[in-house]
């Protein structure tokens, strides 16, 4: 009995406002559409392999000098 | 409802003691009192319990709060959450047909991979703490504990601009779309501007956008030079209009300080993602505020997270030692990269232009080259010599930017 009650009851409020909140957000995750793995990874490959091509990393340059960052060379601007 | 009902039986209680003791004894006039104060207070509390189920009922209108029904105890939402929660695990695992690097193996293995290290970016005069590639690829911006912010030419190594911040530990950095612009941000809590300008100190023209309560661990630019979308250690991401500092969309849902995000790849996306040090990796959506979905799995902080290029998929790096892979539309996470030797913590991860590459920074001073579909090595990148603390492949995916608790940055092409 005192002010202490007071406290107690402001943090029942409150946590009945944040476990609502965490049903809530749970109530909409549950209801999002999925797809099955299988499908999600073969559409995933299939842009890697659809982009392959353009990346620089991975399959290099068909010559060095068409790197930006290759090795400076020893001509300069004049 | 029950609140209600233990007020009232106190009350009840209170006057019963108060009488009882009246004609028990002597001292009854004190006594007496005493009761009447607590019955007093009782009421009070009886009143702001009724006021604020008014509240509740008045907010009913905004939608977010129901009126307070028996139905809605803690105990009954507590229980709902546990279902559901567990309704999500077997929803997940219905759909887990197959493992990422089963699908992966008719593709070819990776032989070779010509990366070298190009350039070495000396300067910072303490440790690299984030860096971010200029749209213009040939730029980058580079923060440190140094409390300094220097801008590169990486084809020439040549310092642009080398700014001063008002305080150490520049946490992170990033250029904005049209490369005229620069924010930075770290243990003052704050996101600050700099207009880029060849005639005149950069510093004079900066501008304080946004503030956290705690340090700021990561910002980006969404769509333009007008907004700006911020990490912070409060565990909160924010998105500021850099105009007028106004804060326009508040996202909370994490419970730990929320070291990285990173933007939807699509030019119409609204989405980004978010690690935290919570262990969770969460989706929002922009324009609502609102979680649209969260991936768990890792075992510690998670440093970094970056969007698969497709925009399908999210890659995220943890103090854990491990890099994931979670995938949007199969929601669920799809692909791990561990080794059993690696045992330090990923500071900071990457894709390829393609998406078959993830780059990783450890702290064990190396980047591990991992092919994202078939989830092994292809190869080590050494050079540094402490913690790799950030990386980044450059906006036409021809090189690779690494940043180091050594002081230097370095470019690998």
């Amino acid at each position: 009995i005192g002010l202490s009650d007071t406290a107690v009851m402001d943090m029942m409020i409150s946590n009945l406002q944040q476990q609502r909140q965490v049903t809530e957000q749970l109530r909409r995750e549950a209801a999002i559409k999925r797809i099955s793995v299988s499908q999600a990874v073969l559409d995933i490959m299939k842009y890697i392999t659809e982009h392959e091509q353009e990346d620089c990393l991975l399959v290099g340059f068909s010559s060095q000098k068409a790197n930006p960052f290759r090795e400076k060379s020893s001509c300069t601007l004049l | 409802m029950c609140v209600l009902v233990h007020c009232t039986y106190s009350i009840l209680l209170c006057f019963i003691r108060g009488y009882k003791t009246c004609s028990e004894s002597n001292f009854g006039k004190e006594q007496l009192l005493h009761y009447l104060h607590a019955v007093h207070t009782q009421c009070r509390l009886l009143e702001m319990v009724c006021y604020r189920s008014q509240n509740f009922t008045d907010m009913a209108s905004d939608g977010e709060f129901k009126a307070h029904s028996p139905g809605e105890t803690i105990e009954a939402l507590t229980k709902e959450a546990e279902a559901l929660k567990a309704k999500l695990e077997e929803e997940r695992q219905k759909l887990n047909d197959v493992a990422l690097s089963t699908v992966a193996e008719r593709l070819e293995v990776i032989n070779y991979l010509n990366i070298k290290p190009r350039r070495v970016l000396k300067g910072h005069q303490a440790k690299v703490l984030c860096s971010d590639w200029s749209p213009d690829k040939r730029h980058i911006v580079s923060s440190s504990q140094d409390g300094k912010m220097i801008i590169w030419d990486a084809f020439t190594t040549n310092k642009e601009h080398a700014v001063t911040m008002p305080t150490t530990w520049v946490m992170a950095c990033a250029y904005a779309p049209s490369g005229n612009l620069v924010a930075c941000g770290g243990l003052d809590n704050k996101v600050t501007v700099y207009p880029l300008s060849l005639e005149e100190d950069v510093s004079t023209k900066k501008k304080t956008v946004g503030t956290h309560t705690s340090y700021m661990s990561c910002c980006t630019f969404p769509n333009s030079d007008q907004q700006i979308l911020t990490g912070s250690g409060d565990s909160t991401c924010a998105l500021w209009d850099v105009e007028s500092g106004q804060l326009l969309q508040n996202f909370h849902g994490h419970a730990g300080d929320v070291m990285a995000l990173d933007l939807a790849p699509s030019e119409t996306g609204n989405t980004f993602v978010s690690g935290s040090c919570d262990r969770m990796v969460l989706i929002w959506d922009m324009r609502t505020g609102q979680c649209v979905q969260s991936f768990e799995g890792h075992q510690s902080d998670i440093n970094s997270v970056k969007f698969h290029p497709s925009g399908d998929a999210v890659a995220t790096g943890s103090d854990d030692s491990t890099c994931r892979l979670f995938d949007l539309r199969a929601d669920k996470e799809v692909a791990i990269y561990s080794k059993e030797s690696i045992i330090f913590g990923v500071n900071s991860v990457d894709f390829s232009v393609s998406g078959r590459l993830l780059f990783a920074g450890y702290n064990d001073y190396t980047v591990n080259v991992w092919d994202s579909l078939k989830c092994i090595r292809v190869t080590l990148l050494y050079g540094h010599e402490n913690r790799v603390s950030c990386l980044q492949v450059s906006p036409d995916g021809t090189a690779l930017s690494t940043g180091s608790w050594d002081y230097t940055l370095r470019v690998w092409a």
